[in-house]
């Protein structure tokens, strides 16, 4: 069918609505129906039926998250973090590691992505030599990448479970050495932009697009309300996976500590108290240290499979792969990355946006605007701000997160897991949680 | 083509005349009602008028073979005369939502028009439409489809996304019966031209059923084979059991439903929503369709062809 022109009529929009009310799902006594609407508004409605070919999420678990280099995991590193999730998620389920066709962790900044740290943690946590493990980077979405690669190789049939991980130790690693770069570097426009800082890129988009320092600090102050009160709920009790591990004090003494709490959220948080921080990247900036995203440390881990096979081995169903897109931006304003992808996954999946969960999103409510997304869809439960952004973790995070608040709500739903890529990109997917 | 433009409903009434509403869907403010003669060629237009909303439903006068009305997206009832290029006859403005439906009265004695709205009233014209003589309410749901009976003078049915069938009566401004018919959406409803106690009702949930007014607590027939909504469903005037059906899922199809195995045919001719169809009334068996994949398709079905099913009494 064409494509629909001037879709902003409320006329149209209702006669739209009463049309999208005679299509599937039908026959309910329903006289007026939530709009549903399909991009290309076929009678045959894309991937709403289940497939035993489905890519689904079967259960996913996380540490809490830990301020890097004063919190509880500072001393930690990350294959036992690592290692944390990865158990959990099974023992959980009460599967075997061996049914597990491949395992994939992401992470950014571990010499070569982490991946001795990767195979050691998997050993650490008993799983089987016979289980391979890889590692990821694509920055910032690494966790996320993680789960398309092992989706993709559900899809190709080359395995039917997978373990989809990341993880980051942000105490233990900074940026650091940024690799073996061409000279030509310097003279490339694109090239050189990508050694931006991220602080920086924030701040172009800021001004490029008009977002004042109000807005952000706004945006901080709900993340921050949104995760004190889901923290307060209990809300993130069910995905936490309690750490163990050593913390050594300011004098040098070691003690065991138990990490199960995210360390980064301020429940005292006010718009007064964020004004008075001074801009973090430049001078006359709108960034500040409460209105970015966090240094941190984490890990999370997300059971992956074929639904035919998940389902033969008796294990249930969390939630649906429906769409995944990654897609390239400016790298001099990177944030901008989840306004491209955003669309590009929902369009795939030919759905409109229910529940984004977007990370390191300071200044998203422009584009949410323009997507048309309601503020109160996006991370109604704190995001990178109060939550905190342990790079190659965030992704697998997001999932567990995204997916377990479509479960508290009780209703066949869909979500967004969507977020920025430093050197200039945004990747985004679309879950569907089938219903209680 | 940058937008849709979805034909909305056609009307065969004349030999060779189909005119048709075509609404485009994405643009409110844009509606052409279109005459077309059928000759051996093919259809050819007649004559077309620009509306500023787009127009839903469309019938012939009874009285007078130049004359139509057409109900719109503004809620308007328009009278029009293909001797008159330009302008409507008349504007009516009283609905207050789009008006889907609008049928014109065959008995004898009346020349009257009934309108059915998406703001849940039906009115009732004469010719001059200013004003209406009654506005009925008692559906809790829009209004699909308003149709007259054949038989019985001042009566119609309309069918609603309340999920009831009901008949009403003219005369006594009420509704005489209100059919509990589907648990879904009621998008289309019609007489039988043979039996004054047999109406149908074509549902969201993909079924038609055939009901006698006489004992409504079950259907006479529920017609299964369509597998989305059905759009529009019409009553064969040549053979008393036979009815045609088009629907969402792209086909028509016709139905004998006195048979045990009611379904005659499944024309798949078209690449989109079915939404209005018809029959010719001077050539028996002659189908007149329309749908969204922009085109209007005259046909003869060949289950319908003389002397494969029983003949009208």
């Amino acid at each position: 069918m064409s494509e629909l022109t001037g879709f902003h009529s409320s006329a149209v929009m209702h006669r739209l609505k009463i049309i999208s009310g005679h299509l599937p799902p039908g026959g309910s006594s329903n006289f007026r129906r939530d709009l549903r609407r399909s991009d290309c508004g076929s009678a045959t409605a894309a991937s709403s039926r289940s497939s035993p070919e489905d890519v689904v999420v079967v259960h996913g678990r996380r540490t809490a998250i830990g301020k890097a280099k004063r919190g509880g995991f500072k001393d930690t590193t990350p294959d036992e973090l690592l290692s944390a999730v990865m158990s959990a998620v099974l023992k959980d389920v009460g599967l075997s590691p061996e049914r597990l066709g491949d395992v994939c962790v992401g992470n950014v900044l571990q010499p070569g992505a982490g991946a001795l740290m990767a195979r050691v943690a998997h050993f650490l946590s008993g799983f089987p030599e016979s289980v391979p493990v890889y590692t990821v980077n694509r920055q910032c979405s690494s966790g996320l990448q993680a789960l398309f690669n092992v989706a993709g190789a559900i899809r190709s049939r080359a395995i039917d479970l997978g373990l989809a991980c990341g993880v980051e130790s942000m105490s233990l690693r900074g940026i650091g050495n940024p690799g073996d770069l061409s000279s030509r570097l310097m003279d490339n426009d694109k090239a050189r932009d990508c050694i931006i800082p991220m602080g920086i890129t924030s701040e172009n988009v800021a001004e490029r697009f008009g977002v004042s320092r109000e807005t952000q600090d706004a945006f901080a102050l709900r993340s921050q309300q949104n995760a004190a009160r889901a923290q307060r709920a209990g809300l993130f009790d069910h995905e936490i996976v309690p750490v163990t591990t050593k913390f050594v004090d300011d004098e040098g003494k070691e003690r065991q500590v138990t990490v199960s709490r995210d360390e980064g959220v301020r429940p005292g948080t006010t718009l007064e108290g964020l004004a008075k921080l001074r801009p973090a990247f430049k001078p006359d900036g709108s960034t500040t240290a409460g209105n970015s995203s966090q240094v941190s440390d984490g890990a999370a881990a997300v059971l992956i499979g074929r639904r035919s096979a998940v389902e033969a081995l008796g294990l249930p169903v969390l939630g649906v792969l429906r769409a995944s897109a990654v897609v390239g931006v400016p790298p001099d304003v990177m944030g901008i990355g989840p306004a491209y992808a955003i669309p590009a996954a929902l369009q795939q999946a030919g759905r409109k946006c229910l529940y984004a969960d977007v990370s390191s999103s300071d200044f998203r409510l422009r584009f949410m605007k323009d997507l048309g997304i309601p503020p109160e869809k996006v991370n109604p439960n704190g995001g990178a701000i109060a939550l905190g952004h342990p790079l190659g973790c965030t992704g697998a995070r997001q999932v567990v997160t995204l997916l377990n608040e479509l479960k508290r709500r009780g209703r066949r739903a869909y979500g967004v897991v969507s977020m920025c890529i430093g050197t200039g990109m945004g990747a985004a997917a679309v879950f569907e949680y089938p219903g209680a | 083509m940058s937008h849709v433009t979805a034909i909305f409903n056609l009307n065969v009434i004349r030999v060779r005349e189909v005119t048709l509403s075509p609404a485009d869907h994405t643009r409110a403010g844009c509606g052409t009602l279109l005459v077309l003669d059928q000759t051996e060629t093919g259809l050819t237009l007649v004559r077309s008028w620009e509306w500023s909303d787009g127009l839903f439903d469309v019938a012939w006068s009874e009285a007078n073979e130049h004359i139509l009305v057409a109900g719109g997206g503004d809620g308007s009832l328009q009278l029009w005369d293909t001797a008159n290029h330009s302008a409507p006859l008349r504007v009516a403005k009283e609905h207050t939502q789009e008006v889907y439906t609008v049928d014109w009265s065959q008995t004898r004695g009346e020349s009257l028009i009934v309108s059915g709205s998406w703001d849940q009233t039906v009115k009732v014209w004469d010719p001059a439409l200013s004003p209406s003589l009654t506005t009925l309410r008692g559906h809790e749901g829009v209004i699909y489809s308003t149709i007259w009976s054949p038989h019985i003078p001042g009566c119609f049915a309309s069918a609603s996304g309340d999920g009831t069938l009901r008949i009403w009566d003219v005369k006594g401004a009420a509704c005489r019966l209100a059919i509990p018919a589907h648990k879904a959406e009621i998008l289309s409803c019609d007489w039988c031209k043979y039996d004054q106690n047999v109406v149908a009702t074509g549902s969201v949930d993909c079924t038609v059923c055939v009901w006698d007014l006489r004992n409504i607590r079950q259907p006479v027939n529920q017609l299964l084979g369509h597998t989305y909504a059905i759009r529009r469903l019409k009553f064969s005037p040549f053979d008393k059991t036979v009815l045609a059906s088009c629907s969402y899922d792209f086909t028509v199809r016709f139905w004998d439903y006195s048979r045990q195995q009611p379904l005659l045919d499944t024309v798949e001719h078209h690449s989109e929503f079915v939404c209005g169809l018809d029959f010719n009334l001077h050539i028996p068996n002659q189908v007149v369709d329309c749908s969204w994949d922009e085109t209007v398709k005259v046909y003869t079905p060949a289950c319908l062809s003389v002397g494969a099913h029983s003949a009208a009494p």
